[in-house]
């Protein structure tokens, strides 16, 4: 029961930075590699922040902000200077590693004994920690989505969306689709910076390397939920990022712990989640064949 | 004066060669005119509905629009004055939203803040709109327009196009991708809505029959230069037969365009403007 415990609140916490995945992915097509380097930035803003005494909410959110700066300037190189968006976000996610190291003085910054907004909540409901970790991390997963749903449905919302459908008519209907990007890649970056602060109050330390592989295990997550949901609408397919995002940590954490008896360590993981992308990717277009020839 | 150009050029580069789209244009459009503009392959109709709308840049000469110097503004800021359809019924909207939100979009054109745009009573007005199309669309608000059939898409595109009501509408060979029964339906639908908003339209086509029987002015452009512009009165004297002469006369008889709507065009007694509801055979080889 703990793993399922266990599975649910990271997949929660990670759940955030799956969402902005889905959001340069999925809503804007923009293939966005920053994030390998935005979700370390939430978690080193976030962690100075709290060592210098803020409130870890307050932490929580220039983290937030920080992460869209980050994502707006892969959009501008994207956009206005017309670098490849693969390049563009490439670019963006090495000079934020160095960055982050700036940021933080040295590549770990432990959390331990300080307050976190996980910390708080337990204080301030009276309640264990384990309960506390969970509400947290649901009140934002859900308070998130339900944003986003809300946002999607605003006229910004409907030029976002129709941006990665539609840049031309995005175009002649008035609105600038660069700008839409812009945005868009703000929004994304900013809610995976504020995952990577998430998991850094929740794992109680920062370290530069928290981000290898963040795109690969985002994608993983919304490719699970899409998979076994086939969501129709917006919010259904919100929801199923983050269902996604749960089962994809719990494979994770399945894996860790009875892995070892067929030889499995914790370095094959990331092999693993590539493949299973891969998977993923290649299996419409094989179905695809073998219909076609058949 | 809605529109116009002055000694507007455009060339390309194709490989190492300099081609001219567009070689000294000047043009004016007035309040409520409808104008049709035909011309060969390469003759520069779609440049030249690019450059009044704000995607092609001219190498020289100027854009007016309701007397402002817009030459240099991008598409999107002009976009307030112009409706556009294009060939692609896949381009006028956005497949993944559904017909409704595509609507919104379009009827709340440049105006992106953060309110809802699909209250109930702009859902309403919306149903009304699409019912006046005739084919359906208003119990289908939301479906996603990725599930309409192309000349469901492109109604939809020409009801967007004139929704947020421009100044301008472009209408780029919009029912050449679609069979006969949806082009007529298509066109039908156009100029009732042209009509009814009175509104100053550009309709490039490659058919000389509807070139001849829509709109109450004639363009015929050819190598980048108008050949013909011919007034209301002149227009209606005017057969296929005469427009295909005419072609004749300056030099492009052996163009693809000629042998297809020559072939096609129905005889000519049919030619008046009430003839746009006759169904017409289908497109050539």
């Amino acid at each position: 029961m703990s793993i399922v415990m266990a599975a649910v609140e990271q997949g929660l916490i990670y759940g955030l930075m799956a969402l902005g995945v889905y959001i340069s992915f999925r809503i804007l097509s923009f293939p966005d590699l920053s994030v390998d380097g935005t979700f370390p930035l939430g978690a080193a803003v976030g962690a100075t922040l709290i060592v210098a005494g803020w409130n870890p909410y307050a932490a929580l959110g220039v983290a937030f902000a920080a992460g869209a700066v980050g994502g707006a300037f892969t959009g501008v190189l994207a956009t206005k200077f017309r670098i490849q968006g693969l390049l563009a976000g490439v670019l963006t996610m090495i000079m934020l590693y160095s960055l982050n190291l700036r940021i933080m003085g040295r590549p770990n910054l432990p959390l331990l004994g300080r307050p976190s907004v996980f910390r708080l909540a337990a204080q301030w409901g009276g309640i264990p920690m384990a309960w506390a970790n969970f509400a947290v991390a649901a009140s934002l997963a859900l308070g998130a989505i339900l944003l986003l749903h809300l946002l999607f449905r605003t006229e910004i919302g409907l030029a976002l969306r129709a941006t990665g459908d539609n840049p031309g008519m995005v175009r002649a209907y008035g609105t600038s689709p660069e700008g839409m990007v812009i945005l868009g890649l703000a929004l994304a970056n900013g809610l995976v910076a504020l995952s990577g602060a998430l998991a850094a109050q929740h794992g109680g330390f920062a370290d530069v390397g928290l981000g290898v592989g963040t795109i690969v295990a985002g994608l993983a997550s919304v490719i699970v939920g899409e998979i076994l949901l086939r969501p129709r609408s917006i919010l259904w397919a919100l929801g199923a990022v983050l269902a996604g995002s749960c089962l994809y940590r719990g494979a994770i954490l399945v894996a860790l712990r009875y892995g070892s008896a067929v030889g499995f360590t914790a370095s094959d993981l990331r092999l693993l989640t590539a493949l299973v992308v891969l998977g993923a990717l290649v299996a419409p277009a094989w179905r695809l064949r073998q219909e076609g020839a058949g | 004066m809605i529109l116009k150009l002055a000694g507007v050029r455009k060339s390309y580069s194709v490989g190492a060669q300099l081609v001219s789209a567009l070689a000294g244009v000047d043009f004016a459009l007035a309040q409520g005119e409808f104008v049709t503009v035909i011309g060969s392959n390469g003759a520069g109709k779609t440049t030249l509905l690019n450059v009044i709308a704000g995607d092609t840049r001219p190498d020289r000469g100027k854009v007016y629009l309701l007397g402002r110097d817009v030459t240099g503004c991008p598409t999107h800021r002009r976009a307030c004055w112009i409706g556009r359809v294009f060939q692609d019924p896949r381009q006028g909207a956005a497949p993944h939203l559904t017909v409704a939100e595509n609507l919104a979009l379009a009827s709340r054109k440049g105006r992106r803040g953060l309110g809802f745009p699909l209250t109930r009573r702009r859902r309403a007005a919306l149903r009304e709109a699409l019912a006046g199309l005739g084919m359906g669309l208003e119990e289908r608000l939301s479906e996603q327009v990725a599930c309409l059939s192309g000349g469901e898409r492109q109604a939809l595109a020409v009801l967007m196009a004139t929704l947020a009501r421009p100044r301008l509408l472009l209408l780029d060979e919009h029912t050449a991708a679609l069979d006969p029964a949806n082009a007529e339906r298509v066109l039908a639908i156009t100029e009732d809505l042209v009509r009814a908003g009175g509104l100053a339209t550009l309709m490039v086509t490659h058919r000389m029959d509807q070139a001849l029987v829509l709109g109450d002015r004639l363009v015929m452009l050819h190598q980048g230069r108008i050949l013909l512009d011919l007034p209301s009165a002149e227009k209606r004297a005017l057969a296929v037969e005469d427009l295909v002469r005419l072609f004749r006369q300056e030099g492009c008889a052996e163009d693809e365009l000629l042998l297809s709507s020559a072939d096609n065009a129905p005889p000519r007694a049919p030619l008046t403007p009430g003839a746009a509801a006759v169904p017409r055979s289908p497109k050539g080889p």
